[in-house]
């Protein structure tokens, strides 16, 4: 169903690594707030709702946003958070402003990895009877999925290599300066080592706003949500065929549906690639590449920087993967691409975009999200 | 008038101190198969679901509701939770609100559970709401944080342990008459006044019991509402609003919002009737179910709900004009004092006080309200949540 008011992106502040100790979590969410509303040309003065999303485990917090409501503006303001994932601040933001109660929210997640061992955290999240004893992380998972999709399409491993070289040659073009940070992630049988990264510090902020709002302050390059979608499937790996992506599915399919578009309308994509099997599961599940035609995109480059269709020009969460955050960071590099702001990397003429973010354990959590340059007609 | 949201159906379970007999996606499960039946719809109709779930480390799983999206049918459909403390289960009524209003779904399911009092020690838990560096030492819980803003209303409006002494009465009268409650045993003034100090001047009867137990509700468009003949109130305002995070910024010479009050609510309250066009509370407002899980706390929602000029709800308890048969009945489910799973419970506010409108509240039935209100308190005293509800 299309929304009732069309939001769109206003100001996005993408900080896909935070070096170094000198600023704590509350000084990243303010340093943060501060670049997306600048971005947006507006202050906080003119944001009447806030959604932001962390882990309160990776926080160290039994409840994490209340340290929020002072960083990002939220002292006197209507704050919510969704700790499920950070894309579902995004999308409850815009659910905000379509409903007409709210004429401009602030979006605001982070990841920091002062704890531990973020792996035994994300153990702490599986079910204490079965999973937890396996035991199993995210990555663990991703390694499950990888193996059925090798499974089921042969060649997959290759396929998956591919994506990994690709999302490297990317990265290196869009952030050059974040070479030797979480160059190399570990390795889960059978995803190797180069086919990850590990964990970085990272956050990232985006403004929403009426079709109002855009117009009273004449902002700049608005990026307008054409379609959004969002699913979820179940927690328990052993009920789900790891080797297709039902929720993203559904999730694109509410995005195609009420954006009136299909994928032949994308000029570019962002893809959360927690692994490049996931990658490869997304293309299908998008409908930008059957199963049979992903090992074709990818050697004619359909998905590289010059191709039809350029799939993470960012470098994806292969160049950097500040954990929690990845999901939200997909939608803001698609809001740039189309604003024109991507930097480095942006896709010339880039008119519709997709992300798609996914999250938890073998991407339970799905979204898609399609911005546009124009407005719906 | 198409555009209204409204509430169709609405489950509770039996709020007790443990549920041995059920799991904790059990225990959601409960909620939400009484809310569809509730609203006479099949799990496929609905279009997505909230879920209502704060904090993580009282279940003991991070992220739990993972493991609980088949318990709320949710496989493979639109699915988000939402978290703000105490102020969870409001936020999530108010977050599935959006979803309705926004146009993307016809009808939304938003549920939870806790095992509150399975958890071992909540203010254990509780505890680690604070920031390490400062206030996490002190050592701080709900309870000590609450006594603070106690002291401070007595100091600034004349309240009293025995005023205290009778909110608890009060809401453990409204309780005995609600099966859903939690703690229904009435007691006296006196009962309260020799209960043992937890936190002076809170002693143990003005403490809130630590509650297990699932929550649901389904909201729906007016147009669908319409189309399938379906029964509903509604709606009509809703905002949430932040105090700062720091306990010590409330007190002090010079506070950023005085810790015995609650400033943010009353914005939050004022934010709720204007959408509602509620411009007198006091001639407009007919029931109130106010978040308040110690007893102090019912006098400065009473406040901030506008409902009278601040600290006049001290008098106003003394008389009686807040009890089942008053001038405005407050808490007639018993509130947050007699039931407190703390991921749902500020949804049973919601919850009741839309059963209290529909006139379908049993036992502890108003006569004759047609407009209610309800809030939400979360964090340490911090997030604030409020929504007018209408037949």
């Amino acid at each position: 169903m299309p929304l009732k008011i069309q939001p769109a992106v206003i100001g996005c502040a993408i900080r896909p690594v935070i070096p170094g100790r000198d600023r704590s979590l509350e000084e990243i969410m303010y340093d943060t707030t501060l670049l997306a509303l600048a971005d947006a040309g507006i202050t906080i003065e003119d944001i009447d709702g806030i959604v932001v999303a962390s882990n309160d485990q990776f926080d160290g917090r039994a409840i994490a946003v209340m340290m929020a409501s002072s960083a990002v503006g939220g002292v006197d303001r209507d704050i919510l958070s969704t700790p499920s994932a950070s894309e579902h601040a995004f999308v409850l933001g815009a659910l905000r402003v379509a409903s007409g109660q709210h004429r401009t929210q602030l979006i605001v997640a982070w990841s920091p990895t002062e704890a531990s061992s973020l792996s035994e955290l994300q153990r702490l999240g599986t079910d204490p009877y079965y999973h937890r004893a396996l035991p199993l992380d995210e990555l663990s998972s991703h390694a499950l999925q990888a193996a059925a999709l090798e499974h089921a399409a042969p060649g997959a491993r290759a396929m998956a290599e591919a994506v990994t070289a690709k999302n490297r040659r990317h990265g290196a073009i869009a952030y050059p300066n974040l070479a030797g940070h979480g160059a190399r992630g570990l390795a889960r049988w059978p995803i190797t080592a180069d086919m990850t990264t590990g964990p970085v510090t990272g956050a990232v902020a985006m403004v929403l706003a009426s079709p109002d709002f855009v117009r009273d302050h004449a902002s700049a390059a608005p990026a307008w949500l054409r379609g959004m979608g969002w699913a979820t499937e179940t927690a328990f790996l052993g009920d789900r065929n790891l080797a297709t992506a039902p929720a993203l599915e559904a999730a694109a399919r509410q995005a195609y549906e009420a954006a009136g578009l299909t994928a032949l309308d994308i000029d570019v994509a962002e893809l959360t690639d927690a692994s490049p099997y996931a990658e490869l599961l997304a293309y299908e599940a998008l409908s930008l590449a059957p199963r049979d035609r992903w090992e074709a995109c990818l050697n004619d480059g359909t998905f590289d920087s010059g191709g039809r269709l350029p799939v993470n020009l960012s470098g994806g969460v292969l160049t950097c993967n500040p954990v929690f955050c990845t999901g939200l960071i997909r939608i803001a590099e698609i809001a740039n691409q189309v604003r024109g702001r991507a930097g480095l990397h942006q896709r010339a003429g880039a008119r519709i975009g997709i992300a798609q973010a996914g999250s938890g354990f073998a991407m339970q959590h799905q979204a898609a999200v399609i911005l546009g340059k124009e407005a719906r007609t | 008038m198409s555009d209204r949201v409204g509430i169709i159906g609405i489950g509770q379970s039996m709020f007790r101190s443990r549920r041995d007999d059920a799991s904790y996606p059990d225990l959601v499960r409960e909620a939400v198969v009484l809310a569809m039946a509730d609203a006479r719809l099949e799990l496929d109709a609905v279009d997505a679901v909230v879920y209502s779930l704060s904090p993580d480390a009282m279940i003991g799983i991070g992220n739990a509701e993972r493991l609980a999206v088949d318990a709320v049918g949710g496989r493979n459909k639109r699915f988000m939770r939402l978290a703000t403390g105490g102020t969870t289960g409001i936020s999530s009524v108010a977050a599935a609100y959006y979803h309705v209003a926004s146009g993307a779904c016809d009808v939304v399911l938003t549920a939870g559970a806790d095992k509150v009092g399975e958890c071992g020690d909540s203010q254990t838990v509780l505890n680690k709401l604070w920031d390490t560096a400062y206030e996490r030492a002190l050592p701080l819980g709900t309870i000590s944080m609450l006594a603070m803003s106690a002291v401070r209303y007595m100091k600034n409006h004349g309240m009293t342990q025995e005023d205290m002494a009778r909110v608890v009465v009060k809401n453990r009268r409204h309780a005995s008459l609600n099966p859903h409650a939690h703690l229904r045993k009435i007691v006296t003034i006196d009962d309260v006044m020799e209960s043992r100090y937890i936190s002076w001047p809170i002693k143990l009867l003005d403490c809130c019991p630590q509650s297990s137990g699932g929550a649901a509700m389904v909201l729906a468009s007016e147009q669908y509402i319409r189309d399938n003949h379906l029964d509903a109130v509604w709606i009509t305002g809703l905002a949430h609003c932040a105090e700062t995070y720091w306990i010590g910024d409330r007190m002090g010479n010079n506070p950023t919002a005085e810790h015995a009050d609650a400033s943010a609510l009353r914005s939050a309250f004022e934010r709720s009737y204007k959408m509602a066009g509620i411009t007198d509370p006091p001639k407009q407002v007919h029931v109130a179910e106010l978040y308040s899980p110690f007893s102090n706390t019912e006098f400065h929602v009473i406040d901030a709900a506008g409902l009278c000029a601040p600290g006049a709800s001290v008098a106003m308890m003394r008389e009686g004009q807040f009890e089942l048969g008053g001038w405005l009945p407050v808490n007639c489910s018993g509130g947050s004092l007699c039931t407190n799973a703390i991921s749902v419970t500020s949804m049973a506010r919601v919850a009741e006080t839309a059963l209290q409108v529909w006139g379908r509240a049993g036992a502890h039935q108003a006569k004759g309200v047609k407009v209610g209100i309800a809030n939400g308190n979360g964090g340490d005293h911090q997030f604030f949540g409020a929504m007018v509800i209408e037949a």
